[in-house]
């Protein structure tokens, strides 16, 4: 049953990355240095053309919002925020829990993203980012080794920490993987392969952009990671996990090694080598008054 | 040849009247202190019984001394190297505090301080570790002069290897009989409690072989309480630091004999240098049970010999010290007469403390109301005595008869041919054939008989002078001014966790 249901994913699988390597033939817009900076730096939360991600469309926003207000807002979300602009409250708020990060850009670099946005927009086109495009088609044997990737049974060539340090996916492992980011189980049914992959390659999130800057996914690594969270598609993702399991499992533990030392070192409730002499003498002198009652009285019958 | 000086002792249990003054001499001195109450560096024990700590020589419980590998080697008893990290912190095999006696003392101020009432005050026992009235168990020497002997007496590990019989005269009423074993550490030639340390706390002293805990290293793991056979290690619990008897070290320094041996009423105990060879000491700890006394005795080097001379020399030792070695009783009972002997050999940690076997009353019965004592042959006494050889060589000479026999027999000869000499009423054929049995001449006999009952107390303390000066120099401290400071100086209590 499950080896059927595994041959079954596996062809998905290729079948999926069959139809992403024919939609990353369309993704000529990237090939402009604008688009590249604009992959790198904002597709992991914007898309133009294609829906909304972690953040709106970008798609006609210069027919939807004022430039000057615009300029503002991309060089710092927050302090947008700040001063109350109804706008701003009204974004954070659709768009909460996320949070855009102030960018640092400069006015320059805002205003040639922002012809970038309007270039695509009047073009008709979607943005297809160029690192949405795998290196090579998924192979069955990619699930077991972006597994070890993201396990870190597998070191990353680059140096990048392992995914499981701060992800989890449903089933990792016994004890789940890690809290600190988000649960990936689905991660290819709210991204879609090209995003997915995009991320994989080069991720803007504020802490994965810091952490991945100097040691960025090789392709390989790319293709093998994203096998496996496409595999991981179809799960539950787990509801209830709490930190709370962590502290029971510890205690339940802390139990059990305190009773196998107690077994192990049971020696110790010894009570002494002299107690045990005198309860033995003692014993033996109770026997041999009983025994000498016993004959009294056999005597005394006769 | 490595030649080395060792201080070592000799009991002689004929003399010993058992009656604790060496104990409290040392209880006085060195162990009067918080935490170091239960600890009696020095004790006498009578025998048979099961001593202090209870049935210390049963080494199936205790665990301590060496045991000979299937290859030869020898390894500790207790606990190799990954059972000492298993067990560090808890060993099986230590005694627990029952096993020495909970210290204790009495109320007194309770006799004077009670309201008048209808009752006489009382000064109640308080254990010296709790504080806390208590119901005393047991003692030091609970079971001395054989009290309540079905608990301690009959329970003595040495009597493994007595036959049911003789065990049944042992403690047949008025034929019972017993007598002392006084003893302290024995500063062994291949100690056990050095070889255990896991802080590598305890050493050896190389100048005359005083084995000592540092008491800055020691960590108080206590695997030298284990592995010591003769339980002669002592944890203190206030100082979380083990103790062992030091042999006085400061008094040997100062050419003083250490205070049991000072405060000995029965002159029993003598003290005094011997050069062994060091290289020989694995191949002598390793034979066979029987052959472990001769080979205890073949590595202790005559200081006569030129030889020995040289190699001690080349190592350092003074004329002054060698000359000391030439005169010291422990050879002449040692080597010289074979008189005294190791106790349990078969620890195989080569103790340094010999004993004088002692010569017991001999089986009698009574007929008519009347002992009878009649010898028969000359030595009849020996295998008459009430307690069997068997025992004592248990105890002696890891069970080799043979010199226990010879040890009695040589002070039976002494005492005929001294009756002869003084009383004349002994047959001098007889008393020549006992000589030749033991293989001793009058002259012999006499130094037994003049070192034994006669001598002077420079004749049984004979102490190699320490020259600390030397020491001091290889230290590159001011001589003079050690000199000058000799017994004073900053006391550094130890300190628990240090």
């Amino acid at each position: 049953m499950t080896d059927r249901m595994n041959a079954l994913l596996r062809t998905a699988v290729v079948v999926g990355s069959v139809v992403l390597m024919q939609g990353t033939s369309r993704a000529q817009d990237a090939a402009d240095p604008t688009g590249a900076l604009f992959e790198k730096q904002c597709y992991s939360c914007h898309n133009i053309g294609s829906g909304k991600k972690k953040g709106p469309d970008l798609k006609g926003i210069l027919q939807r919002r004022d430039r000057a207000w615009l300029h503002k807002f991309i060089a710092s979300p927050k302090s947008m925020k700040a001063s109350g602009d109804k706008i701003a409250v009204g974004l954070f708020r659709e768009f909460a829990p996320e949070e855009m990060p102030d960018q640092m850009l400069t006015p320059l670099q805002i205003e040639d993203f922002l012809n970038f946005i309007d270039k695509v927009t009047k073009s008709g086109k979607v943005f297809v980012p160029q690192s949405g495009q795998l290196s090579r088609p998924v192979r069955p044997g990619d699930i077991e080794a972006g597994y070890a990737y993201f396990t870190g049974k597998k070191k990353l060539a680059a140096g990048g920490p392992a995914c499981i340090s701060c992800h989890s996916v449903q089933g990792v492992t016994p004890l789940g993987g890690g809290t600190l980011g988000l649960d990936l189980t689905q991660a290819n049914a709210r991204y879609t392969n090209i995003e997915l992959a995009s991320i994989l390659k080069a991720p803007a999130f504020p802490t994965m952009s810091r952490l991945f800057a100097n040691n960025p996914l090789t392709d390989e690594e790319v293709v093998q990671v994203f096998a496996y969270l496409q595999s991981t598609k179809t799960r539950t993702p787990d509801p209830g996990r709490s930190a709370f399991a962590f502290v029971l499992i510890g205690m339940a533990g802390t139990v059990a090694c305190l009773g196998l030392m107690n077994f192990r070192w049971r020696a110790r409730l010894r009570t002494g080598v002299r107690k045990d002499f005198v309860a033995q003498a003692v014993e033996r002198h109770r026997k041999n008054l009983r025994s000498a009652d016993h004959s009294h009285r056999a005597g005394r019958d006769a | 040849m490595n030649v080395r000086l060792q201080m070592a002792m000799v009991f002689h249990l004929d003399k010993c009247i058992g009656c604790h003054t060496c104990s409290i001499a040392c209880k006085n001195v060195w162990t009067d202190r918080r935490g170091a109450e239960y600890m009696w560096w020095n004790n006498v024990e009578t025998k048979p019984g099961t001593g202090y700590p209870t049935a210390w020589e049963d080494q199936d419980r205790y665990r301590g001394g060496w045991v000979q590998g299937s290859d030869g080697k020898l390894r500790l008893r207790g606990f190799s190297k990954g059972g000492t990290l298993e067990s560090i912190f808890h060993q099986p095999y230590l005694p627990t505090i029952d096993d020495y006696y909970e210290p204790f003392t009495y109320r007194y101020q309770d006799l004077f301080d009670t309201p008048e009432g209808a009752d006489q005050p009382t000064a109640r026992p308080v254990s010296m570790i709790t504080g806390k009235p208590i119901d005393i168990q047991a003692g030091p020497n609970w079971d001395d002069d054989l009290g309540g002997s079905p608990v301690y007496a009959e329970n003595d590990p040495n009597l493994t290897h007595v036959s049911e019989e003789d065990k049944r005269l042992l403690f047949e009423l008025e034929r019972m009989t017993f007598f002392y074993v006084p003893r302290i550490c024995n500063h062994c030639l291949n100690p056990s409690c050095v070889a255990a340390c896991p802080s590598g706390a305890i050493y050896k002293r190389g100048e005359d072989g005083v084995v000592l805990i540092n008491q800055e290293a020691c960590r108080g793991w206590r695997f030298c309480v284990t592995a010591c056979p003769y339980k002669k290690s002592y944890y203190n619990w206030s100082t979380g630091k083990s103790e062992k008897c030091i042999l006085c070290f400061p008094r040997i320094e100062t050419g003083q004999a250490p205070a049991c041996f000072h405060s000995c009423v029965g002159r029993i105990r003598y003290f005094g240098g011997l050069l062994y060879d060091a290289d020989k000491l694995p191949a002598a700890a390793s034979v066979p049970e029987g052959e472990l006394v001769d080979a205890h005795r073949g590595i202790i080097l005559n200081p006569n010999d030129p030889a020995v001379v040289a190699g001690a020399r080349k190592n350092g030792l003074g004329p002054d010290v060698i000359e000391a070695c030439r005169r010291s009783p422990v050879y002449q009972y040692v080597i010289d007469w074979k008189l005294a002997l190791p106790l349990h050999a078969e620890f195989r940690t080569i103790p340094m403390l010999f004993y004088v076997p002692p010569l017991m009353p001999v089986m009698a019965t009574v007929e008519n109301g009347a002992y009878d004592t009649t010898e028969t042959g000359l030595f009849g006494v020996v295998d008459n005595m009430r307690l069997p050889i068997t025992y004592l060589a248990r105890l002696f000479s890891a069970g080799n008869e043979g010199h226990v026999r010879y040890a009695l027999k040589k002070q039976i000869a002494v005492r005929a041919h001294r009756r002869m000499v003084t009383v004349g009423d002994l047959d001098r054929d007889a008393v020549t054939s006992m000589m030749q049995e033991v293989g001793a001449d009058a002259a012999e006999l006499d130094a037994i008989y003049r070192l034994t009952s006669l001598p002077t107390e420079k004749e049984r303390y004979v102490i190699p002078p320490s020259h600390r000066e030397e020491a001091e120099q290889m230290l590159k401290t001011d001589v003079l001014r050690a000199k000058g400071e000799t017994g004073f100086g900053f006391l550094e209590r130890p300190v628990r966790g240090t």
